[in-house]
């Protein structure tokens, strides 16, 4: 499997605390790869790091082959926008847009004119079992489809790779496995890798693999063989 | 048992961090420039009222067993009107008291003037302007309980109860005694007066209009301070709920800490005026800027709109608050968009349309006039977030960018909050627009060059005539002069002396010092007496115009401003998000700024054109032009407001990248 993103002695530290020591780290072409770790373990700095939201003290960070982390704060902004796919626990969507632009602002922010923004972000309602709320807000929504249209966001302009922070945290659990189902099949079926912060091991068992962070080092690994 | 609120309410409010002395600064702010601006107000209703009163000393009551024979007189230098008041002792009657602003009731001969009258007395030639009052070795001084304004240009002059000047010849003859008072001739034993200025008695009612426009919007500023950080609270107070606090501990807690935030801010802005208040009277409206004392509203007010602005943010945050307080789990989202009713738009047609038959059929009295007002005033309001809500809706149909889409959205999503940050915009554009471009429709009479004195017959003009000729052609003046018998346009019916002056405003000043003791008791007109009282009403319209929308645009930054940095607080995290998920922080600007400017400039700049409008078509129905000084000052108003309300949105830019700066972090 060709690796598409790759973190090579990542460290990253915060005042005296040091979040990140020298991690090594590779996501696969249409992997998905779960961080677990008890709370201030690193995990959600790795994924930041990965993501080039936080930019590590040392190491590299190589998105395809390319070395992202030294990139100026603009081309990092248009790297997460066109490239990236981002999930978070909740508080993503602007509460202000229907569910459809909250979908298509991602495509309106390249550029794309509105209706085709609009038309394409539409495609998403049928697949993730969110139509006939193309015209609903976000605080119309429940905490799962909002999720659901969360991630038909971070999917819309087709990324390379899906970062997801703690995506099922707010949900219940019948709702967190319909997320974490979906999250998991559909990026695939883009052709995204995903990266996913959990502390779920229910969650993580969806992915094909899941990393162990202690301390900011990686302190094991955990190979699933998941259905695609 | 004493109650646990006080002390919960202050170590909440002592640990809410940095974020929470965000929102707390924030709604101070509000409450003090809510605050400030209120007692301006109110000092300048108390003020111009001060004022007005301040000139009525010097229109005679009739007393017939009087002391003295007052008369009053308007002479003008150029278009500057100096008002002449004459005051003479009847022999044999108990001494009369001393006018205000002098020490002792003047003795023949003595000549007191104010001291810009003083100043312009030395700087102008004796015969265009001193020769115009008796000749003395020095003036006196009139102090400033005689006067409206540090500019006033006033002159008591002491006679003899024989001379000619305050004898009955010295009564208005003919029309003149119509144009607002500037004449006027009686047997006093006081100075109560029974009338003002004609140049102040517009003052007053200009600047409660002004007040009317200006009140509510600012009002809706101070109780906006109760809604600052609301989301914050929301949150820290549902927390609590499901703690086991009680809707009442909740209530108390929140009126506590707002009235405590708002005091602050109030007592701050109190604290403004006051240091202000000096500069504040440098501002001239009408005849020229105030004396301090003027503008100071006393004690029991200051102390009664800090208590006002306080307790209305208090108000206002625990009706914020009704949601959380009832249901702590209903203030996760906001489920629905404030959306606004069709019915809004059918009460003001309704409305309107019962106010434009009511005036058609006439004979309202001036209570149901007040009522229509209040009527309209209302309705205005209420069909204002409509107007906003309906913006939205149709730029977020056509918008292409998303950052006008997400402002668009953002109209239709809060057009109640919007709507307040330009209300008082829309009307005071409407008012400056109208009257600072027009000029209401009264065309000033225009008797250019020409100096008149009235007489009592035609044979008294002859007369006249032939002496004016003498003392013009002494003075060096040269100018046509005639006997009129009541034909002529300036004297209208009333007979007297006509002088049409060559040589410019000098020469026109110098023909009427020289004809001031022509017919005694009689001052010479001018073009600026006859236009007085309409020049008093039309410019304290077009200044009130200004005024309300300068104040306007100052509440407007104000609530943009404070509004702007209080959304960037309350969706941090939503733009903490989206800038890590790669959105340009020039975008969600951009959008900030846009929520503001659509209503800005359909709302506000639409009644301004129609205001605009309206004094053209009106000046075109009257054959006047429109006055393009108050072009000039609409638009510099208009261009200064508007950069001073981005400006003030732009504050907050520094505040946007803060909260998105290190997104990873603050997202948690």
């Amino acid at each position: 499997m060709s690796t598409v993103l790759a973190g090579r002695g990542l460290t990253k530290k915060y005042g005296s605390t040091t979040a990140l020591h020298g991690v090594d780290v590779a996501v696969g072409v249409r992997e998905s790869l779960a961080i677990m770790g008890p709370s201030g373990s690193g995990k959600s700095t790795l994924l930041h790091t990965l993501a080039g939201v936080v930019r590590p003290d040392g190491g590299e960070v190589l998105l395809q082959g390319e070395r992202i982390d030294s990139l100026g704060e603009n081309r990092l902004s248009e790297l997460r926008r066109k490239r990236f796919g981002f999930v978070f626990q909740f508080g993503q969507l602007l509460p202000e847009l229907p569910a459809e632009e909250n979908i298509a602002l991602p495509l309106m922010l390249d550029g794309m004119p509105r209706a085709r923004s609009v038309s394409l972000a539409r495609r998403w309602f049928a697949p993730l079992g969110l139509d006939g709320l193309e015209k609903r807000r976000p605080g119309q929504l429940s905490g799962g489809q909002a999720q659901r249209v969360a991630i038909a966001r971070a999917l819309v302009v087709q990324p390379d790779v899906v970062f997801a922070d703690e995506p099922t945290g707010a949900l219940d659990q019948v709702t967190s496995e319909e997320v974490i189902r979906l999250l998991t099949s559909v990026t695939r079926e883009q052709g995204a890798s995903l990266v996913m912060v959990t502390h779920d091991p229910d969650v993580a068992a969806h992915c094909d693999r899941v990393l162990q962070v202690r301390d900011g080092r990686i302190s094991g690994h955990q190979q699933y063989t998941v259905t695609p | 048992m004493s109650s646990p609120v006080p002390q919960l309410t202050w170590f909440l409010a002592r640990r809410s961090g940095r974020r929470g002395l965000h929102s707390q600064l924030l709604a101070a702010g509000a409450a003090a420039v809510g605050a400030l601006i209120l007692l301006v107000l109110t000092a300048a209703y108390f003020g111009s009222d001060a004022r007005s009163q301040a000139t009525a000393w010097r229109t005679p009551a009739p007393d017939r067993h009087g002391t003295a024979v007052q008369t009053l007189g308007t002479t003008y230098l150029g278009d500057r009107p100096i008002t002449v008041v004459s005051l003479a002792q009847l022999p044999g009657r108990a001494a009369t008291p001393a006018p205000p602003g002098l020490k002792k009731f003047p003795e023949p001969g003595q000549v007191y003037v104010s001291p810009a009258l003083a100043d312009l007395l030395h700087s102008t030639p004796a015969k265009q302007l001193a020769d115009r009052f008796p000749k003395v070795a020095s003036y006196g001084t009139i102090g400033a309980a005689g006067l409206a304004a540090p500019q006033e240009l006033v002159a008591v002059v002491g006679r003899a109860a024989s001379d000619p000047a305050v004898s009955a010849a010295a009564e208005p003859l003919g029309m003149f005694g119509q144009f607002g008072g500037q004449t006027a001739r009686a047997v006093v034993s006081g100075f109560d007066g029974t009338e003002v200025s004609v140049f102040t008695s517009s003052d007053k009612p200009a600047v409660s209009i002004g007040v009317a426009i200006v009140a509510v919007p600012v009002i809706v500023l101070a109780a906006a301070a109760g809604r600052l950080g609301a989301a914050r609270r929301e949150q820290r107070l549902a927390a609590l709920r499901l703690a086991g606090a009680t809707p009442r501990q909740i209530l108390a807690m929140t009126g506590l800490e707002s009235a405590a935030v708002g005091a602050a801010g109030a007592v701050t802005g109190a604290l403004a005026y006051v240091l202000l208040l000096p500069a504040l009277a440098e501002i001239p409206f009408g005849i020229g800027t105030w004396y301090t004392g003027q503008l100071w509203v006393g004690l029991p007010w200051l102390l009664g709109i800090v208590a006002f602005v306080a307790g209305l943010i208090a108000v206002s945050a625990m009706l914020t608050l009704r949601q959380v307080a009832t249901s702590p789990l209903g203030v996760a989202q906001q489920a629905d968009p404030r959306r606004t009713n069709l019915i809004r738009l059918v009460l003001f047609v309704a409305v309107v349309l019962y106010i434009y038959l009511s005036a058609s059929s006439g004979g309202s009295s001036s209570r149901q006039q007040l009522a229509m007002l209040l009527m309209f005033y209302g309705t205005f309001w209420l069909l204002g977030p409509w107007v906003v809500d309906r913006l939205g809706r149709i730029t977020a149909r056509f918008a292409r960018r998303p950052a006008t889409l997400l402002a668009a959205r953002r109209l239709s999503d809060d057009p109640r909050g919007s709507w307040r940050t330009v209300s008082g915009l829309v009307l005071a554009g409407f008012v400056a627009g109208f009257f600072t471009v027009g000029n209401v429709g009264i065309d000033d009479y225009r008797f250019p060059d020409q100096v008149a004195v009235a007489t009592t017959s035609t044979a008294t003009a002859r007369t006249a005539a032939t002496e004016a000729r003498t003392l013009l052609r002494a003075a060096g003046v040269r100018a046509t002069v005639t006997a009129s018998d009541g034909a002529d346009e300036i004297l209208g019916s009333t007979t007297g002396v006509v002088v049409h002056v060559s040589g410019g405003a000098g020469q026109l000043d110098t023909a009427a010092t020289t004809l001031s003791n022509l017919v005694p008791g009689q001052l010479p007109y001018t073009q600026e007496y006859v236009n007085a009282e309409n020049q008093a009403f039309t410019g304290r319209l077009g200044e009130l115009g200004t005024a309300a929308l300068a104040v306007s645009f100052l509440v407007a930054t104000a609530s943009a401003g404070l509004t702007a940095a209080a959304n960037v607080l309350d969706r941090r995290r939503v733009y903490a998000l989206l800038r890590l998920a790669g959105t340009p922080l020039k975008l969600l600007d951009r959008a900030r700024f846009r929520e503001t400017v659509l209503p800005l400039v359909v709302l506000a700049g639409g009644t301004t054109t129609a205001g605009v409008y309206a004094a053209f078509q009106v000046n075109k129905l009257f054959g006047s032009t429109i006055s393009t000084s108050g072009a000039v000052t609409l638009a510099v108003c208009v261009s200064l407001g508007a950069l001073a309300m981005f400006a003030a949105i732009g504050a907050s830019r520094p505040l946007l990248r803060a909260v998105t700066q290190d997104p990873a972090q603050t997202a948690d």
